[in-house]
């Protein structure tokens, strides 16, 4: 009795993630294997690998997929080299510098992507801050090619998934205990020893999880690359939504998808076994 | 060695720029006086502003995205603070599963689960129609927010209060209503506060399922920025993070530490 009215506690939520996340993704998934449909309609009657096979037959669908890995790559290893030094500085900072740094980092998550991905069309455009205060000064005659690039892509998203690296990051520096370090330096190691044999190590499992949290946010997102990228950039996930929204190709496009998170499941896989990762 | 501190100094203090830079070169941008986004600004001016308070799609966008935002969030505060004390109280082995089912909105894809959720509704024949679809998705991603903080609240107090009142006589719901709800009030109301920020804000969710007529704010700007380039599209930006900071700057006085 006792246990049954405790379990009214968790049965709204758990209806909620049934239904409207579980259920959801298991049609994904039947929808992937369906046939294309003929005629406006979205999917066919049948079930076949259709979806797949035109994933892989056709260069342009098929390309985006390494080039979206690679772009989630190089977003994420910048993200890291950003956010190290930042995460280190807050981990040892005052308690009152401590809190507003902390808000700097925080920030950006209050603004919406779409503000922030616009934020950036303004700097990198070609008549946008920093090409025309370059201009102003004579280095360039020229706007430099900031945007509608990769170049462009990646540095917004780096900014507008930082956050998501310097938390799990500062978690894993907060919990070392300084007394190591202060071992160490006493028994004659250099700053640069320390950080390598004693501060990186520690902070490993923050690296892990920034990387793949990031990793995963930066190939799925959607905003910054159509705004900062101007369609010039074609990821993946660009395709899955053109596919499904703008051309109705349902199974093709559930395909795409499960494609896109299959590769990235398949990369943070080998990332973990690569850095030795311990799964809790 | 003597060079190492400056040059790491230098580096925080790039990426703390970074950081900020985009948002505050919006907020600048739309003082702007010109006829375009031009750097440097022709002369500062409200005008922009004003031209936003007379255009009926954006301020709909806001009030759309605030009705939306305080619905969902109702919904979610409910179900996320329910979840939250049988996480705390009464989950056993199943605790884990609890945690990473109510989270999973904020692990998976928002723009896969906005994909999964639209074919839902389309098999059940709603489709996008009378905003279900749309609604659903926002109370999904304001969920995990209102749980964790929720869940945080509830470990960082014991529950001998809730306890005692118990022994006294005080029935469950009572003991609940008149000890435990006010302890964890705050903690709760900072969860909604959060909800509500990221529902206004978020993108996947509404781009996908918002349907036919009236559409969220982050959306209105973006279907926007895709053919203009007046700085208006600033002032509205500027609105939206003055108004996020508002209601920041409003939770930490009534909910803050006193």
């Amino acid at each position: 009795m006792r246990k049954l009215r405790s379990a009214v506690l968790i049965l709204p939520a758990a209806a909620i993630i049934f239904l409207f996340v579980v259920l959801p993704y298991v049609i994904v998934l039947v929808m992937s294997f369906r046939t294309p449909g003929a005629g406006g309609a979205p999917y066919g009657e049948g079930f076949g690998l259709k979806g797949y096979t035109q994933f892989f037959s056709e260069g342009y669908y098929a390309m985006s997929l390494p080039q979206t890995m690679l772009l989630g790559m190089v977003t994420t290893l910048a993200c890291l080299a950003l956010a190290y030094p930042v995460a280190l500085h807050i981990a040892t900072a005052s308690r009152r510098w401590r809190a507003i740094l902390y808000g700097i980092v925080l920030s950006p998550l209050l603004v919406g992507i779409v503000v922030r991905s616009y934020g950036w069309t303004i700097l990198l455009g070609n008549s946008g801050v920093i090409n025309a205060t370059l201009i102003q000064m004579g280095l360039i005659q020229r706007p430099l090619p900031l945007m509608y690039n990769n170049f462009g892509v990646v540095l917004a998203l780096a900014h507008v998934f930082l956050p998501f690296m310097v938390l799990p990051l500062l978690s894993a520096l907060q919990a070392m205990d300084p007394a190591v370090a202060q071992a160490a330096r006493s028994l004659g190691a250099r700053r640069f020893t320390i950080f390598r044999r004693v501060t990186f190590p520690v902070s490993m499992p923050g690296v892990q999880a920034g990387c793949i949290l990031v990793f995963v946010l930066a190939i799925s997102s959607y905003v910054t690359p159509a705004l900062v990228g101007g369609m010039r950039v074609k990821t993946t996930t660009l395709l899955v939504v053109d596919a499904l929204i703008d051309q109705f190709q349902w199974p093709f496009g559930s395909a795409m998808a499960l494609t896109l998170a299959a590769a990235a499941g398949l990369v943070v896989f080998v990332f973990a076994r690569l850095t030795r990762m311990e799964w809790k | 060695m003597q060079i190492v501190t400056p040059l790491l100094t230098l580096v925080r203090v790039s990426v703390y720029i970074f950081l900020i830079a985009p948002i505050a070169v919006v907020v600048l941008a739309s003082f702007n006086a010109g006829n375009f986004l031009t750097f440097p600004p022709q002369g500062l001016s409200l005008r922009w502003f004003w031209t936003f308070l007379q255009n009926d799609v954006f301020i709909d966008a806001i009030l759309y995205s605030a009705v939306l935002a305080a619905c969902a969030t109702a919904v979610s505060l409910v179900v996320g603070t329910m979840a939250a004390l049988y996480f705390v109280r009464h989950a056993r082995r199943e605790a884990e599963l609890v945690r990473i089912g109510v989270l999973l909105p904020l692990i998976l894809p928002e723009i896969l689960t906005a994909i999964a959720l639209l074919f839902f509704f389309y098999e059940i024949g709603i489709g996008t129609e009378h905003k279900i679809a749309l609604f659903t998705g926002h109370v999904l991603m304001t969920l995990p927010f209102v749980f964790l903080n929720a869940v945080t609240s509830l470990q960082s107090r014991d529950d001998a209060a809730e306890l005692a009142a118990r022994t006294l006589g005080a029935s469950r719901y009572t003991a609940f209503r008149r000890i435990t709800l006010p302890l964890i009030a705050p903690g709760v109301a900072t969860g909604s506060v959060f909800a509500f920020i990221i529902s206004f804000d978020t993108f996947g969710i509404s781009f996908i399922l918002k349907g036919s007529g009236s559409a969220p704010l982050p959306i209105q700007l973006y279907d926007y920025l895709r053919f203009n380039f007046t700085p208006e599209a600033a002032a509205v930006s500027t609105v939206s993070i003055i108004m996020t900071v508002l209601l920041l700057g409003l939770a930490d006085l009534v909910f803050g530490k006193k």
